[in-house]
Protein backbone atom coordinates (compact mmCIF):
# COMPACT_ATOMS: atom_id res chain seq x y z
CA UNK A 1 0.00 0.00 0.00
CA UNK A 2 1.41 3.44 -1.00
CA UNK A 3 1.06 6.26 1.69
CA UNK A 4 -0.81 8.69 1.04
CA UNK A 5 -0.80 12.38 1.25
CA UNK A 6 -3.23 12.27 4.50
CA UNK A 7 -0.65 10.21 6.15
CA UNK A 8 2.14 12.69 5.16
CA UNK A 9 -0.23 16.13 6.40
CA UNK A 10 -1.19 14.25 9.89
CA UNK A 11 2.54 13.46 10.32
CA UNK A 12 3.27 16.67 9.92
CA UNK A 13 -0.08 18.18 12.05
CA UNK A 14 1.40 16.20 14.77
CA UNK A 15 4.97 17.18 14.70
CA UNK A 16 3.69 21.27 14.83
CA UNK A 17 1.36 19.93 17.72
CA UNK A 18 4.66 18.81 19.22
CA UNK A 19 6.47 22.03 18.64
CA UNK A 20 3.89 24.28 20.12
CA UNK A 21 3.16 22.14 22.89
CA UNK A 22 6.79 22.82 23.55
CA UNK A 23 7.27 26.59 22.53
CA UNK A 24 3.93 26.67 25.81
CA UNK A 25 5.61 24.23 28.00
CA UNK A 26 9.30 24.32 28.22
CA UNK A 27 11.25 27.08 29.89
CA UNK A 28 14.43 26.92 28.77
CA UNK A 29 15.13 29.66 25.58
CA UNK A 30 17.37 27.54 23.70
CA UNK A 31 14.79 24.37 23.88
CA UNK A 32 12.03 26.86 22.72
CA UNK A 33 14.43 27.81 19.87
CA UNK A 34 14.68 24.04 19.03
CA UNK A 35 10.78 23.69 19.17
CA UNK A 36 10.53 26.25 17.04
CA UNK A 37 12.55 24.85 14.34
CA UNK A 38 10.61 21.47 14.76
CA UNK A 39 7.21 23.63 13.78
CA UNK A 40 9.13 24.89 10.78
CA UNK A 41 10.11 21.46 9.55
CA UNK A 42 6.64 20.27 10.34
CA UNK A 43 5.32 22.89 7.57
CA UNK A 44 8.33 21.88 5.31
CA UNK A 45 6.78 18.40 5.06
CA UNK A 46 4.02 19.78 4.53
CA UNK A 47 5.22 21.81 1.51
CA UNK A 48 7.26 18.42 0.18
CA UNK A 49 4.27 16.42 0.49
CA UNK A 50 2.25 18.53 -1.52
CA UNK A 51 4.88 19.27 -4.45
CA UNK A 52 5.29 15.76 -4.54
CA UNK A 53 1.50 14.58 -4.87
CA UNK A 54 0.44 17.44 -7.47
CA UNK A 55 3.88 17.26 -9.64
CA UNK A 56 4.41 20.73 -8.99
CA UNK A 57 8.34 21.88 -7.94
CA UNK A 58 7.17 25.30 -6.36
CA UNK A 59 6.20 23.80 -3.25
CA UNK A 60 9.89 22.43 -2.91
CA UNK A 61 11.36 26.29 -4.13
CA UNK A 62 9.39 27.50 -0.71
CA UNK A 63 10.57 24.97 1.48
CA UNK A 64 14.60 26.38 0.61
CA UNK A 65 12.88 29.67 1.10
CA UNK A 66 11.87 28.26 4.72
CA UNK A 67 14.76 26.46 5.55
CA UNK A 68 17.19 30.35 4.50
CA UNK A 69 14.83 31.81 6.97
CA UNK A 70 15.31 29.20 9.62
CA UNK A 71 19.46 29.55 9.20
CA UNK A 72 19.05 33.46 9.75
CA UNK A 73 16.16 33.34 12.45
CA UNK A 74 19.07 30.69 14.02
CA UNK A 75 22.02 33.10 13.44
CA UNK A 76 19.86 36.33 14.78
CA UNK A 77 17.99 34.24 18.03
CA UNK A 78 21.53 32.73 19.29
CA UNK A 79 22.75 36.34 19.08
CA UNK A 80 19.87 37.26 20.99
CA UNK A 81 19.84 34.55 23.31
CA UNK A 82 23.68 34.91 24.20
CA UNK A 83 22.62 38.81 24.81
CA UNK A 84 20.43 37.74 27.15
CA UNK A 85 22.81 35.07 28.61
CA UNK A 86 25.06 37.87 29.24
CA UNK A 87 22.46 40.59 31.20
CA UNK A 88 21.01 38.07 32.90
CA UNK A 89 22.92 34.85 33.84
CA UNK A 90 20.13 32.75 32.96
CA UNK A 91 18.02 31.44 29.64
CA UNK A 92 14.87 30.88 31.84
CA UNK A 93 12.34 32.89 30.30
CA UNK A 94 10.40 33.59 33.24
CA UNK A 95 13.74 35.60 34.25
CA UNK A 96 13.45 37.72 30.86
CA UNK A 97 10.14 38.54 30.61
CA UNK A 98 10.80 42.08 31.58
CA UNK A 99 12.50 43.47 28.71
CA UNK A 100 13.95 46.53 30.77
CA UNK A 101 17.27 45.27 31.87
CA UNK B 1 7.06 -1.94 1.81
CA UNK B 2 6.83 2.32 1.33
CA UNK B 3 3.99 2.51 3.44
CA UNK B 4 6.26 0.43 6.27
CA UNK B 5 9.10 2.86 5.56
CA UNK B 6 6.70 5.39 5.85
CA UNK B 7 5.59 4.22 9.38
CA UNK B 8 9.28 3.67 10.85
CA UNK B 9 10.44 7.59 9.59
CA UNK B 10 7.32 8.80 10.98
CA UNK B 11 7.72 7.09 14.12
CA UNK B 12 11.28 7.79 14.40
CA UNK B 13 10.27 11.36 13.83
CA UNK B 14 7.81 11.86 16.43
CA UNK B 15 9.35 9.71 18.83
CA UNK B 16 12.40 11.97 18.57
CA UNK B 17 9.82 15.00 18.59
CA UNK B 18 8.85 13.84 21.76
CA UNK B 19 12.24 13.34 22.79
CA UNK B 20 12.99 17.17 22.15
CA UNK B 21 9.49 18.48 24.37
CA UNK B 22 10.37 15.56 27.39
CA UNK B 23 14.12 15.70 28.00
CA UNK B 24 15.30 18.59 30.79
CA UNK B 25 19.14 18.62 29.22
CA UNK B 26 18.79 20.81 25.93
CA UNK B 27 21.50 18.85 24.56
CA UNK B 28 19.71 15.88 24.71
CA UNK B 29 16.80 17.71 23.08
CA UNK B 30 19.45 19.25 20.01
CA UNK B 31 20.56 15.53 19.89
CA UNK B 32 17.24 14.14 19.37
CA UNK B 33 16.23 17.43 17.11
CA UNK B 34 18.88 15.87 15.07
CA UNK B 35 16.89 12.36 15.04
CA UNK B 36 13.65 14.40 13.73
CA UNK B 37 15.54 16.22 11.01
CA UNK B 38 17.58 13.11 9.63
CA UNK B 39 13.77 11.10 9.79
CA UNK B 40 12.15 14.18 7.63
CA UNK B 41 15.10 13.77 5.64
CA UNK B 42 14.21 10.07 4.66
CA UNK B 43 10.75 10.92 4.33
CA UNK B 44 11.70 13.93 1.26
CA UNK B 45 13.61 11.10 -0.06
CA UNK B 46 10.73 9.31 -0.30
CA UNK B 47 8.53 11.93 -1.76
CA UNK B 48 10.95 12.17 -4.66
CA UNK B 49 12.84 15.32 -3.13
CA UNK B 50 16.51 14.36 -3.08
CA UNK B 51 17.52 18.07 -3.10
CA UNK B 52 15.59 19.07 -0.59
CA UNK B 53 16.79 15.85 1.62
CA UNK B 54 20.50 16.70 1.29
CA UNK B 55 19.72 20.31 1.77
CA UNK B 56 17.96 19.40 4.84
CA UNK B 57 20.86 17.32 6.31
CA UNK B 58 23.75 19.88 5.06
CA UNK B 59 21.75 22.64 6.54
CA UNK B 60 19.34 21.99 9.29
CA UNK B 61 21.69 19.22 10.86
CA UNK B 62 24.73 20.23 10.24
CA UNK B 63 24.73 24.17 9.56
CA UNK B 64 21.79 25.17 12.33
CA UNK B 65 21.98 22.33 15.02
CA UNK B 66 25.55 22.59 15.16
CA UNK B 67 25.28 26.24 15.93
CA UNK B 68 22.70 25.49 18.63
CA UNK B 69 24.93 23.10 20.32
CA UNK B 70 27.76 25.27 19.93
CA UNK B 71 25.51 27.82 22.08
CA UNK B 72 24.35 25.22 24.48
CA UNK B 73 28.08 24.51 25.16
CA UNK B 74 29.27 27.85 25.14
CA UNK B 75 26.94 29.40 27.20
CA UNK B 76 26.99 25.96 29.72
CA UNK B 77 23.31 25.21 30.21
CA UNK B 78 22.34 23.37 33.67
CA UNK B 79 19.61 21.17 33.52
CA UNK B 80 15.94 22.98 33.98
CA UNK B 81 15.16 22.35 37.78
CA UNK B 82 12.17 20.58 38.86
CA UNK B 83 10.40 22.98 41.34
CA UNK B 84 9.42 26.38 40.54
CA UNK B 85 6.58 26.03 37.65
CA UNK B 86 5.63 28.91 35.70
CA UNK B 87 1.71 29.46 35.35
CA UNK B 88 0.17 26.56 36.61
CA UNK B 89 -2.63 26.43 34.02
CA UNK B 90 0.10 26.04 30.76
CA UNK B 91 0.94 22.51 30.85
CA UNK B 92 -2.96 21.52 30.81
CA UNK B 93 -3.40 24.37 28.07
CA UNK B 94 -0.94 22.97 26.06
CA UNK B 95 -1.88 19.58 26.41
CA UNK B 96 -5.37 20.20 25.35
CA UNK B 97 -4.68 22.55 22.39
CA UNK B 98 -2.61 19.07 21.11
CA UNK B 99 -5.10 17.10 21.93
CA UNK B 100 -7.71 18.96 20.16
CA UNK B 101 -5.39 19.05 17.07
CA UNK B 102 -4.76 15.34 17.44
CA UNK B 103 -8.43 14.80 17.38
CA UNK B 104 -8.74 16.39 14.10
CA UNK B 105 -5.59 14.77 12.63
CA UNK B 106 -7.86 11.60 13.05
CA UNK B 107 -10.66 13.08 11.54
CA UNK B 108 -8.54 13.56 8.31
CA UNK B 109 -7.20 10.43 8.16
CA UNK B 110 -10.66 8.47 9.02
CA UNK B 111 -12.53 10.56 6.49
CA UNK B 112 -10.12 12.08 3.55
CA UNK B 113 -8.98 8.40 3.44
CA UNK B 114 -11.11 8.45 0.04
CA UNK B 115 -9.71 11.20 -1.54
CA UNK B 116 -6.90 9.70 -4.58
CA UNK B 117 -4.56 11.87 -5.88
CA UNK B 118 -2.73 10.55 -8.53
CA UNK B 119 0.04 8.63 -7.91
CA UNK B 120 3.51 10.07 -8.21
CA UNK B 121 4.99 10.13 -11.73
CA UNK B 122 8.44 7.96 -11.35
CA UNK B 123 9.65 10.08 -14.84
CA UNK B 124 9.09 13.00 -13.71
CA UNK B 125 12.17 15.57 -13.09
CA UNK B 126 10.25 17.47 -10.01
CA UNK B 127 12.27 17.81 -7.48
CA UNK B 128 15.67 17.74 -9.00
CA UNK B 129 18.40 19.49 -8.53
CA UNK B 130 18.10 20.57 -12.36
CA UNK B 131 14.23 21.68 -11.87
CA UNK B 132 14.69 23.67 -8.83
CA UNK B 133 17.63 25.60 -9.75
CA UNK B 134 15.87 26.41 -13.21
CA UNK B 135 12.82 27.43 -11.07
CA UNK B 136 14.49 29.48 -8.51
CA UNK B 137 16.42 31.35 -11.45
CA UNK B 138 13.73 32.88 -13.16
CA UNK B 139 10.58 32.51 -12.09
CA UNK B 140 11.02 32.73 -8.42
CA UNK B 141 14.05 35.11 -8.42
CA UNK B 142 12.80 38.10 -7.07
CA UNK B 143 11.78 35.74 -3.91
CA UNK B 144 15.94 34.49 -4.12
CA UNK B 145 17.32 37.83 -3.85
CA UNK B 146 15.05 38.70 -1.42
CA UNK B 147 16.55 35.78 0.84
CA UNK B 148 19.94 37.19 0.51
CA UNK B 149 19.35 40.25 1.57
CA UNK B 150 17.38 38.80 4.53
CA UNK B 151 20.88 36.49 5.18
CA UNK B 152 22.90 39.54 4.81
CA UNK B 153 20.92 41.25 7.55
CA UNK B 154 21.16 38.20 9.73
CA UNK B 155 25.03 38.24 9.38
CA UNK B 156 24.94 41.96 10.47
CA UNK B 157 22.48 41.41 13.37
CA UNK B 158 24.16 37.88 14.76
CA UNK B 159 27.39 40.30 14.71
CA UNK B 160 25.92 43.38 16.37
CA UNK B 161 23.85 41.34 19.09
CA UNK B 162 26.62 39.06 19.88
CA UNK B 163 29.27 41.84 20.29
CA UNK B 164 30.41 43.25 23.54
CA UNK B 165 29.17 46.43 24.38
CA UNK B 166 31.27 49.07 25.88
CA UNK B 167 33.91 51.09 24.30
CA UNK B 168 36.58 49.17 24.18
CA UNK B 169 35.83 46.08 25.99
CA UNK B 170 38.87 44.41 27.93
CA UNK B 171 38.90 41.39 25.34
CA UNK B 172 39.28 43.44 22.11
CA UNK B 173 42.10 43.40 19.72
CA UNK B 174 43.14 46.86 18.29
CA UNK B 175 44.60 46.53 14.53
CA UNK B 176 48.29 47.72 15.07
CA UNK B 177 49.63 51.03 14.21
CA UNK B 178 50.21 54.31 16.54
CA UNK B 179 47.25 54.70 18.41
CA UNK B 180 46.18 57.05 21.48
CA UNK B 181 44.32 55.28 24.35
CA UNK B 182 43.56 56.86 27.36
CA UNK B 183 43.28 54.70 30.96
CA UNK B 184 39.64 54.73 30.91
CA UNK B 185 39.12 53.12 27.88
CA UNK B 186 41.68 50.17 28.84
CA UNK B 187 41.55 49.83 32.65
CA UNK B 188 37.96 48.43 33.46
CA UNK B 189 38.51 49.80 37.19
CA UNK B 190 39.68 53.29 36.12
CA UNK B 191 37.67 56.26 36.58
CA UNK B 192 35.81 57.11 33.44
CA UNK B 193 37.25 60.71 33.38
CA UNK B 194 40.89 59.12 33.27
CA UNK B 195 42.33 60.65 30.15
CA UNK B 196 45.80 60.01 30.92
CA UNK B 197 46.92 59.49 27.45
CA UNK B 198 49.43 57.09 26.04
CA UNK B 199 50.35 55.80 22.24
CA UNK B 200 51.21 52.26 21.68
CA UNK B 201 50.41 49.87 18.84
CA UNK B 202 48.17 48.00 20.64
CA UNK B 203 46.30 47.37 23.68
CA UNK B 204 48.20 45.31 25.10
CA UNK B 205 51.26 47.28 25.06
CA UNK B 206 49.17 50.30 26.01
CA UNK B 207 48.26 48.49 29.29
CA UNK B 208 51.62 47.21 30.21
CA UNK B 209 52.35 51.25 29.61
CA UNK B 210 49.69 52.21 32.10
CA UNK B 211 51.24 49.90 34.59
CA UNK B 212 48.68 47.26 35.08
CA UNK B 213 47.86 43.92 33.99
CA UNK B 214 45.45 43.89 31.01
CA UNK B 215 45.45 40.07 30.17
CA UNK B 216 44.38 39.13 33.83
CA UNK B 217 40.91 41.41 33.50
CA UNK B 218 40.59 39.31 29.82
CA UNK B 219 40.70 36.09 31.76
CA UNK B 220 38.27 37.26 34.60
CA UNK B 221 36.15 38.42 31.67
CA UNK B 222 36.48 34.79 30.10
Amino acid sequence: MEPQLSWYLALSAILFTIGVTGVIIKRNVIAMFMCIELMLNAVNLTFVAFASFFQDVTGQLFVFIVMTVAAAEAAVGLGIIIAIFRNRESLDVDDASILKL
Amino acid sequence: MLALLFILFAGLAIGCALGVVGQRNPLYSAISLIGVFISLACLYVMLAAPFIAAVQVIVYAGAIMVLVVFVIMLLNVEQEERGRKRLKFLVPTAVALAAILIAEVAFILVSVQEFRVTPTNATSDVGLTHSIGSQLFTRYLLPFEITSILLLMAIVGAMTLARRGGLLSPSARVIPGAQQFTRSMIDPDAAPDDLTLVETDTTDEAARLLGFDHRSHRDDSE
